[in-house]
């Protein structure tokens, strides 16, 4: 009896482990339910839906999405859109590593100093920020006036602004300190003593990073590349403050046909077309790292 | 009103430095009154709806829910002290783009709530189609005799409807024009001349469909709201000339004024004159604007209650008041724009005053007459959301 009563509270015990999390994540899952899977229901539905100015109305029609997928200028747009994600993004990653690396394996006492300055550097406004490389790559800005006065240009730089090299760049500055933040926390695991059993097996530093450290940074560089791919993929605000013609994104055509042209099955329909890309980036990554088995790197202390 | 904006909260300043409209400076002289009243009539008399016996305000108080660009819920001090005295609590939605105005309140239905508005003249069609518009009691709005002949006039049923009923109340108003760096060009006189070889890579164009399809139209001498479907070709030709002059399209005029301020560009397609003091309040104090020989367009902002509202007293009440001649010269002075009540000009500051030549209205309306949108649907007619798509496409090279 003992036993039946013991082995019964262990199992309430165990049942109580298993529900409490489930619990706590209910209010964020109210949220979403509210707040994101609903609108997007909702949106899915208005994507389906005949277009009545600033209206929808039936019958159900895939007029929006064949539109949205016969235009030329989205086909332009949607392009220019992933052309800056991706650019952005694998920068972005690549730049972040390096500095997580140092501040987790290098920096000793000023660690904490640069974490804090480089969660600082988010205080600032976006648009400041955006601004701030307008004076840095403006025709009379920081860069052309040094070459100028190192009489090593006598023309302004043209490509430097209003240009997708401006936006990548202003793109890069915005998200690194995220992507930084996201990579050293993904080192944790990398103990000094891992390090060091590879390099007395004989690994070099350029091995080193290539069988132990990436290895277990894949997974935490691939989130940081899709949060930073899928953000500056739809950002429309940079592009048009810093951008030429190939700066141009979709994003900006979408808020058009919602606020400017009230055509809102078209809207809803090429933002769900751009969800899609978002995903298939996603897949794509995710099966590469399966593939190469990086997906689910464990290591135990 | 400009189609763009940065999508925040700005100060009617700040907005008209990023997204507005035009003003434009032309020389001024005498007699407004010759131009804009009397019998010459840049417009007609209103046909007012109602015994025009002892027209009356509502003496209303509540809180009055207010749906426009911040600013122009008049943060003055005639305004404040009356509506204190009044005991109207404004609540404010301020917007980044005009068109968040309709979009509100066709996606947010009755629950939204708003009790006034203001529009573009341009949008008058859409906001009849959308039946945003609903008549306004003039029996209530004893102010409206003071406006300007012009601004009382039912022109193009822009504030009176065709059946006589009016919709909206002008007050606020400018014109577009050429905004130039006078050090760093010479003096303009052609919308064309932007497009000249040294200028190439100087010449800044703003992200304003609606603004940029009514001035192509107007320099190739179309009616914005009339362009046969197979004129669009040259429109689009025409802007995507202007547009390779310059490098990229700015979100906003203020951006314009940045650019013009940093030498990134030394002209505007298209301005105004506020931009020339946006400008010198930065250091640079060589920005000019003129109207060109071909014409630009005016606009001008006119207050509505649309039929969400649910204190429409109130908002009848603070249309009344913003025509009074005070509380509109201190309106035109801090919005960097012009009256529409004959009796302000004469409360306004020299710098407010010489903005527009209130000697010449009708020589000004009739280089920049008030343009209407192009259609949102029309078998016959190029459509908003096709030059939309067009405009989009220059934009981005495709």
């Amino acid at each position: 009896m003992a036993s039946l009563a013991e082995a019964t509270t262990r199992t309430e015990a165990a049942e109580r482990r298993r529900v409490r999390p489930l619990i706590a994540t209910l209010p964020a899952v109210a949220w979403l339910l509210a707040f994101f899977a609903t609108p997007l229901v909702i949106f899915a539905v208005y994507s389906l839906l005949t277009n009545e100015l600033y209206a929808v109305g039936t019958p159900f029609t895939l007029d929006a999405y064949r539109d949205a997928l016969t235009s030329t200028l989205n086909r332009t747009l949607a392009r220019n859109s992933l052309e800056v994600g991706l650019s952005t993004a694998a920068v972005t990653v690549m730049a972040g590593l390096p500095i997580a690396y140092w501040l987790r394996f290098v920096a000793r006492r000023s660690r904490i100093a640069v974490l804090f300055l480089i969660a600082a550097s988010m205080f600032a406004s976006y648009l400041v920020r955006i601004y701030a490389w307008r004076t840095v790559l403006g025709s009379r800005g920081l860069v052309n006036s040094a070459l100028d006065r190192a009489g090593l240009i006598d023309q302004p730089l043209g490509f430097l602004l209003y240009s997708r090299f401006a936006v990548i760049v202003a793109l890069v500055h915005i998200f690194l300190p995220y992507v930084v933040l996201v990579l050293y926390a993904g080192m944790g695991p990398l103990g000094e003593g891992l390090l060091e059993a590879a390099q007395d097996l004989g690994a070099k530093s350029s091995l080193l990073w290539r069988r132990v450290i990436i290895p277990i940074m894949a997974a935490p560089a691939f989130s940081a590349f899709v949060f930073v791919f899928i953000l500056s993929a739809a950002d429309y605000v940079t592009p048009q403050f810093l951008g030429g013609k190939d700066g141009v994104t979709l994003g900006v055509q979408i808020q058009q046909n919602f606020v400017g042209v009230g055509n809102w099955p078209l809207a809803s329909a090429t933002s769900f077309l751009m969800l899609l890309a978002f995903v298939a980036v996603f897949a794509v990554g995710s099966f590469i790292l399966r593939r190469l088995k990086l997906n689910d790197i464990r290591l135990s202390s | 009103m400009a189609r763009s904006a940065r999508r925040v909260g700005m100060a009617r300043r700040d907005f008209l430095r990023r997204t507005g409209v035009a003003v434009v400076t032309i020389g001024a002289t005498p007699s407004i009154l010759a131009a804009c009243g009397g019998d010459d009539g840049t417009g007609d008399a209103p046909s007012p709806t109602g015994p025009a016996a002892s027209p009356e305000a509502p003496d209303a108080s509540g809180t009055l829910n207010f749906l426009s660009w911040e600013g122009y819920d008049i943060p003055v001090d005639s305004m404040e002290a009356w509506r204190k005295d009044q005991g109207i609590e404004v609540n404010p939605t301020y917007i980044a783009n005009h068109d968040e105005i309709q979009a509100k309140i066709k996606g947010g239905g009755a629950a939204a709530g708003y009790d006034l508005i203001t529009y573009y003249q341009g949008y008058m069609p859409l906001y009849t189609e959308l039946e945003i518009l609903t008549p306004l009691d003039e029996n209530k709005l004893p102010n409206l005799s003071g406006l300007f002949p012009f601004w009382a006039s039912d022109v193009n049923n822009f504030w009176i409807d065709p059946e006589g009923q009016r919709i909206g109340v002008p007050w606020t108003w400018g014109s577009i024009g050429l905004t130039y760096n006078s050090a760093e060009v010479d003096e303009m006189s052609s919308w064309y001349d932007l497009l000249d070889p040294s200028l190439k890579g100087k010449v800044a164009t703003v992200d304003d469909p609606a603004g940029n399809f009514n001035l192509c139209c107007k320099i190739l001498d179309l009616q914005s709201n009339e362009v046969p479907k197979d004129r669009l070709g040259d429109i689009v030709d025409l802007m995507s000339q202007f547009v390779a002059q310059g490098r990229g399209v700015s979100p906003s005029f203020g951006d314009m004024t940045t650019k013009l301020v940093s030498g990134d560009a030394v002209a505007c397609f298209h301005g105004w004159a506020a931009m020339n003091t946006f400008a010198a309040d930065q250091g640079v104090d060589t920005i000019k604007t003129n109207i060109p020989e071909e014409g630009s367009h005016s606009f001008c902002d006119s207050y509505a209650i649309p039929p969400t509202s649910e204190n429409p007293d109130a908002a009848l009440a603070w249309i009344n008041e913003a025509l009074d001649p005070v509380v509109n010269a201190e309106a035109a002075e801090y919005l960097v724009g012009g009256v529409t009540v004959e009796a302000s000009v004469e409360n306004l500051n020299k710098a407010t005053r010489g903005l527009y030549p209130y000697d010449d209205l009708d020589g000004l309306l009739e280089l920049a007459p008030l343009a209407i949108n192009a259609p949102t649907e029309s078998d016959e007619f190029v459509t908003f959301p096709e030059w939309n798509e067009a405009f989009q496409g220059i934009k981005a090279g495709a």
